[in-house]
This record gives C-alpha cells, sequence and structure tokens, in this order.
C-alpha cells in the first residue's frame, strides 16, 4: 500500500506521513489529526446510526480522527458518487473518498475498493467466510437484515407461512395488502424478486444474483403474469405504496392488514411506537431476501490505515451489540462473538434470508415492472 | 496632422470600449458555453448513438447503442416503448390542463387586483405571492397531507357524509400542484400588463355603454396579448420539463417525462434513453419558444 501510494504522488507532506505511518498507526494518528471522508446511504435509521451514536462514540475514542459522513437519502446519489471514484481514478487525482457503504461489490470490481483481509482487518476472522464473499472481500459487512411478512395480528390470525399461501391470501382478501414499487425500497424490491423467482429454473438461481444476461429474463414472465393478476386485488384496486416507510404507515393506519417490510425498519418502528403492537413479523418459506450492509475502502484513499482500523473498530462485540440493539438488525459477526441477549434475539431468524438479483437484473427488473405492472388497474 | 491624432484618439477609445464590451459579455457567454452549450452537445450526441469514452455515466448505461455515425436508433427504441407514448400523453395532459386552468384563475385574479381597489383586494394580492415563497417540495408535501388519502380534506368532507375520491397520485394531483406553484408568476404578468392598460379607454367604453365583458374581450384580451403569450409559453416550457410536483404528486404510471428520466437515469440505468428523453424534451419546448419568438416580432412589426 505504501509503494502504490508512493508511485503517485510525490507531495513532500505525503513523505511525512508515510514515514509517521510506518512507525506505526498510532504515531500518525497522535500527530496528525486525520479526515475520513465517509460516504454512506440508506434510510434515516442507518443516517442517525452513523451520525448519533457511532461516529461521534469513535471520534471520542479518537480524538485526531474526524469522520465526515455525507449522507445520500435512499441512495439517490450513490451512483454519482461512484462515478466520481472512477474519474477520479482515471484522471490520477484522489477522489476525496475514503469510506463507501452501498454498492460495495459493484464499486469493488470497478476497481475502486480495496480487498480486506484480516491482515488489513483482523476482525473479519468473526465474519460468515459466505457474507463475506458476496462482497467478494471488497467490505465489512457490519449489519444485516431481511425482508419479512408484516401483519395486522387482529385482522389476520393464521398468517401466510408460505409463499403459496401469501399468493392465495391477497387473492382471498382484495385491497388489504401492497408493496412499494421495486426502485423505490427494498421491501417490494424483495417482494416482487420473489415472486420472479418462480419462474426461474434452479440451475440459473444464483447466476441471477451475480452476473448478468438479459436474454434469461424471460424466465421472469411467469412472475409477471402472477404480479399482473395480483394487481387488482391490491390495496385501493391497484395502488402501491411509494417507498419502504410508507407501507408501514399503511399498516399503522389500518388501511392495509399485510405487506413486505424490512425486519430492522419495522422493529424499530415497533420500539418507537410508531406500530401499533398488534403487528407483527413473519418469515415465509421461501423466505424474501435479505443482505448485509458493506462497508469497503476506497483504492485511492490517502488514510488506509485510519480506515481498516476503524472497520476494525465496527466489527468489535460492543460496537455490534450497539449496532444490532439500535438498527434491530442481524449483527455482522457471528453469533457466538456476540452477547447472550443478542444471540438469543436473533438466534433463529438471522441467517433465514435469500438472496437479491445482481444489480444490472435487478435494473432491469424495475424498468420492466414499470413497463409491465405498475399504473392503477 | 492634429487631424490625424485626433482620429487615432477616437478609434483608440473606440477599441477600448470595444474591449470593455468584451470583457462585460464574456463571463457569461463562458457560463453559458462551459454549464449549458457542451453538456448539452454532448448529450444530443450521446441520445443519437455517440457514446463518448471518457464518460463513465454514459458508458455503464445498459442497452447501450454505439454507433461511430449519428443514428436515430436510441428514438426509434424510445419510441416505440408503450409506456413512453403514456407518459407523453400524460405529460401534455397535465401540461394543456395546467395551462387553461391557469390562465383562467390568474386573469380572474388579475382582473379583480385591477379593479378593485379595498382592502380585501389587497389581502387577495397578498395570498396570491404566498406560493412564490414556498419552496415546491414543501408545498407538494402539503398538498398530500390535505388533498390525499386520509387527508385532512377527506376527514371533513367524510364528516359531512360526503364521499371522496383523492386526486393525489393520479394526473389531476399534478395539475392542482402545478397551478399553485405557478400562479404567482401567471398573476404578476397579467397584472403588470393589465396595469398598462390606460384608465381612459376603459372610461371611455364604459361610458359609451359596454358591459364588462365586452371592455374584457375587446380592449383588455387584445391590449393585454403579449404578456398573456408570455404566461402560456413559460408555463408550458416550465410543466413540461417539470419534475418535482409530479414526482411528489403523480402515481407509479402512467409518469410525466421528467419522473421518467429520472428513473430511467437511475432505477432502469438506460442513461442513454433518460438522455434521449431530455432531448426531446428540449426539442418541444425549443418549438413553444420559437412560436412565441415568432407571435411576438410579428405583433411588434405590426404595431411598428
Amino acid at each position: 500500500m505504501k509503494k502504490s501510494a508512493w508511485g503517485r504522488s510525490k507531495a513532500p507532506w505525503l513523505v511525512t506521513a508515510l514515514l509517521l505511518a510506518s512507525v506505526g498507526p498510532q504515531v500518525a494518528a497522535q500527530n496528525e489529526p486525520i479526515t475520513l471522508n465517509f460516504y454512506s446511504e440508506g434510510d434515516v435509521n442507518v443516517q442517525d446510526l452513523w451520525q448519533k451514536t457511532l461516529i461521534p462514540m469513535y471520534q471520542k475514542a479518537h480524538p485526531n480522527i474526524k469522520i465526515n459522513l455525507v449522507f445520500s437519502a435512499h441512495g439517490t446519489s450513490s451512483q454519482s458518487t461512484l462515478d466520481r471514484m472512477a474519474g477520479a481514478q482515471k484522471a490520477n487525482k484522489p477522489s476525496g473518498v475514503d469510506l463507501l457503504e452501498g454498492n460495495v461489490p459493484d464499486a469493488g470490481e470497478a476497481g475502486l475498493l480495496e480487498k480486506l483481509d484480516t491482515r488489513k482487518v483482523p476482525l473479519l476472522s468473526r465474519v460468515e467466510p459466505n457474507t463475506l464473499a458476496r462482497a467478494q472481500s471488497y467490505g465489512v459487512p457490519y449489519r444485516g437484515s431481511s425482508v419479512v411478512l408484516a401483519y395486522d395480528s387482529n385482522r389476520v390470525k393464521n398468517p401466510p407461512q408460505t409463499l403459496d399461501a401469501l399468493i392465495a391470501w391477497i387473492n382471498k382478501n382484495p385491497g388489504q395488502f401492497t408493496y412499494n414499487a421495486p426502485d423505490s425500497g427494498g421491501s417490494g424490491n424483495a417482494f416482487v424478486t420473489r415472486i420472479l423467482r418462480l419462474g426461474i429454473d434452479p440451475a440459473s438461481s444464483s447466476f441471477f444474483e451475480t452476473d448478468y444476461d438479459a436474454s434469461k429474463e424471460k424466465q421472469w414472465d411467469k412472475g409477471f403474469a402472477l404480479l399482473k393478476q395480483l394487481a387488482p386485488n391490491l390495496y385501493n384496486g391497484g395502488q402501491y405504496s411509494k417507498n419502504n416507510v410508507e407501507t408501514l404507515q399503511l399498516l399503522g393506519k389500518g388501511a392495509i392488514a399485510m405487506g413486505p417490510v424490512w425486519s430492522d425498519q419495522a422493529l424499530s418502528y415497533m420500539k418507537q411506537g410508531l406500530l401499533p403492537p398488534n403487528i407483527k413479523l413473519v418469515q415465509i418459506r421461501p423466505a424474501f431476501y435479505g443482505g448485509s450492509s458493506y462497508v469497503g475502502v476506497s483504492k485511492d484513499s490517502q488514510n488506509k490505515q485510519a480506515a481498516y482500523d476503524f472497520l476494525n473498530w465496527l466489527l468489535s462485540s460492543d460496537v455490534q451489540a450497539i449496532v444490532a440493539d439500535q438498527m434491530n438488525g442481524y449483527p455482522g459477526v457471528r453469533l457466538q462473538y456476540m452477547p447472550k441477549e443478542v444471540q438469543t434475539k436473533y438466534g433463529s431468524i438471522a441467517k433465514d434470508f435469500s438472496f437479491n438479483f445482481s444489480s444490472k437484473f435487478n435494473s432491469d427488473m424495475n424498468r420492466l415492472w414499470y413497463e409491465r405492472i405498475a399504473g392503477r388497474q | 496632422m492634429v487631424r490625424a491624432h485626433r482620429w487615432s484618439a477616437v478609434s483608440r477609445a473606440r477599441s477600448k470600449e470595444a474591449l470593455v464590451g468584451l470583457l462585460l459579455v464574456a463571463p457569461p457567454t463562458l457560463v453559458l458555453l462551459f454549464l449549458v452549450v457542451i453538456p448539452a452537445w454532448q448529450a444530443v450526441t450521446f441520445s443519437l448513438g455517440i457514446v463518448p469514452a471518457d464518460n463513465v455515466a454514459y458508458n455503464s448505461s445498459l442497452n447501450l447503442i454505439r454507433s461511430d455515425t449519428p443514428t436515430l436508433a436510441v428514438f426509434r427504441r424510445l419510441f416505440a416503448t408503450r409506456s413512453f407514448t403514456q407518459n407523453l400523453g400524460l405529460t401534455f395532459f397535465v401540461t394543456f390542463a395546467t395551462m387553461t386552468l391557469l390562465t383562467l384563475v390568474s386573469y380572474a385574479l388579475a382582473l379583480y387586483a385591477r379593479f378593485n381597489r379595498g382592502r380585501l383586494s389587497g389581502l387577495v394580492r397578498t395570498l396570491y405571492l404566498i406560493p412564490m415563497f414556498v419552496p415546491a417540495i414543501i408545498a407538494g408535501y402539503a398538498l398530500t397531507i390535505f388533498y390525499g388519502d386520509h387527508g385532512v380534506f377527506q376527514a371533513a368532507l367524510n364528516r359531512m357524509g360526503l364521499p371522496y375520491h383523492s386526486p393525489i397520485g393520479a394526473g389531476w394531483g399534478i395539475v392542482l400542484g402545478q397551478l399553485w406553484v405557478s400562479i404567482p408568476f401567471a398573476v404578476l404578468m397579467l397584472s403588470s400588463g393589465l396595469d398598462g392598460v390606460a384608465e381612459e379607454q376603459v372610461e371611455v367604453a364604459r361610458d359609451a355603454g359596454a358591459s364588462f365583458w365586452v371592455i374584457l374581450w375587446r380592449i383588455l384580451l387584445p391590449l393585454n396579448f403579449i404578456p398573456l403569450l408570455i404566461v402560456l409559453t413559460f408555463t408550458f416550457i416550465g410543466v413540461f420539463g417539470s419534475f418535482t410536483i409530479p414526482y411528489l404528486l403523480g402515481g407509479n404510471a402512467p409518469q410525466m417525462l421528467g419522473v421518467s428520466m429520472q428513473l430511467n437515469f437511475s432505477a432502469f440505468r438506460q442513461q442513454q434513453i433518460a438522455v434521449a428523453l431530455a432531448v426531446f424534451s428540449f426539442l418541444v419546448c425549443a418549438v413553444a419558444g420559437y412560436l412565441y419568438v415568432y407571435a411576438t416580432t410579428r405583433r411588434q412589426q405590426g404595431a411598428a
């Protein structure tokens, strides 16, 4: 890492910084205030987690490190961040991005992120290897969550346990279910993905998660036909919620009795009293997708060691316990490294989720949904 | 000798003047060149299939059409999709509905403010300016909360036993929002025109026994034609390419072109289609702009 930084820039201050870094990160940190630019994305709860809890906590323990959070709500400007990083790399200039949360696998594949290992981030040894492999080791998975089915237990006594039962329930109870447009939030996206999987042959299942070939999208026809058939039986005769939050609000108002929601978001809403106690969660079989949130280190970061240290801190047990508690998300490290309460809270459901489509397949899924399904019926 | 000296002094003063003029005009020209002309030119060529190698956003587009010579293939593909036809239909519907309603409402307001000078008309004049100081995004949320499903308006109507079907999420909802944000500019424009109509002309007509409608039709409307044309053109261009209001108040489908552009750019990863949509919108608005310029210059020539 030192060599490549040396090759790129010969600014004298960098020499000093590298000399200090070679003595040890602690010394460098003590002598020179470091700013880490952290580009993140997600819903308000993610922003709160960083802005109000984790970053102040880290800065208190490491006074010379300043973490500058640049947050993109719902990831609306994450594409431009990636474009910026790619542009900077092309022009051989620093992009100003040190840490990146969001589409880490794609950014890594585009050569914008460092590959991580236990040498750089020792606590990665506690992470499930499969979870790390999902992002090709380009990021640290620091929390996970999945989409589950939320229902009003006053009106639904026996919630569906399988996908078939869910479809049957929607058709039998018109106007009681809806989901958000797949581009506007993961919960509706997971519902559409789960339905489209009905037509995908098992051999291609993992291809849809990692690769891209538009000719394979013929396998979605069955799923789209089903979504079209379900549409008139949705809320208000075919109205979709605007995003993850609106589904929760419709549930809370009693406008619908069931809908797909993110586990962490729903649990947070319940904890804050934004959802009445009669709203319950259940995971169906086969499960909706879930995923981990990854934070990666930019290849052109000038403060890689500080970034690695931050990621390592993120995986320590006490920080993970805070993340699990505040986000109601599954911890990033294996449950055996977590306190007893966290183990009992998530023991049975934390691993129970499927995967989403690769981002290019997902873009096409969004487009085809708008072309074939969207609009009042 | 003296004359020659004077001549050179004059030409020196002239060239100095010219230099100052150039310096003054340089900043806006440069801004226009770098922020408008060059990106617009790139967008046009990109929509014609010429993909710049160094533009990452353009190169990562799905369903990219590449060509060495300009081709209309991108536009052919765009025009062939059913959703484009529907989106264009909604865009024209919202644009013309807004133009019609806006003209009626703002003309009424402008006439009221012109011919009534009481305390009430002062209040009206203040009220119609309010939307100018409220950002469109706030207005959008406010309208959703008030007129949307389970909103305040519905609660009030339901209490009186009246049924209600919210326009929010459909075409009329967008028209409502566009109307709200467009009223201040339209009324100001029309009012300034009406203020320009000489009081005597109206008085004379009134003395001759002309009714209000005759005065309106024969005097006010013709004399106030240019401001009306400005309002119509600007509303057309503004609404046709709008994003915030249709994004907040529209439904999933069909969508106005501005929202569709954004979806194509980010959610569908079809940057080329998004750019082609932008070029198409620009052309439509350019036609409206041309009609406006043509009409005003002809009228001025006719008047002269």
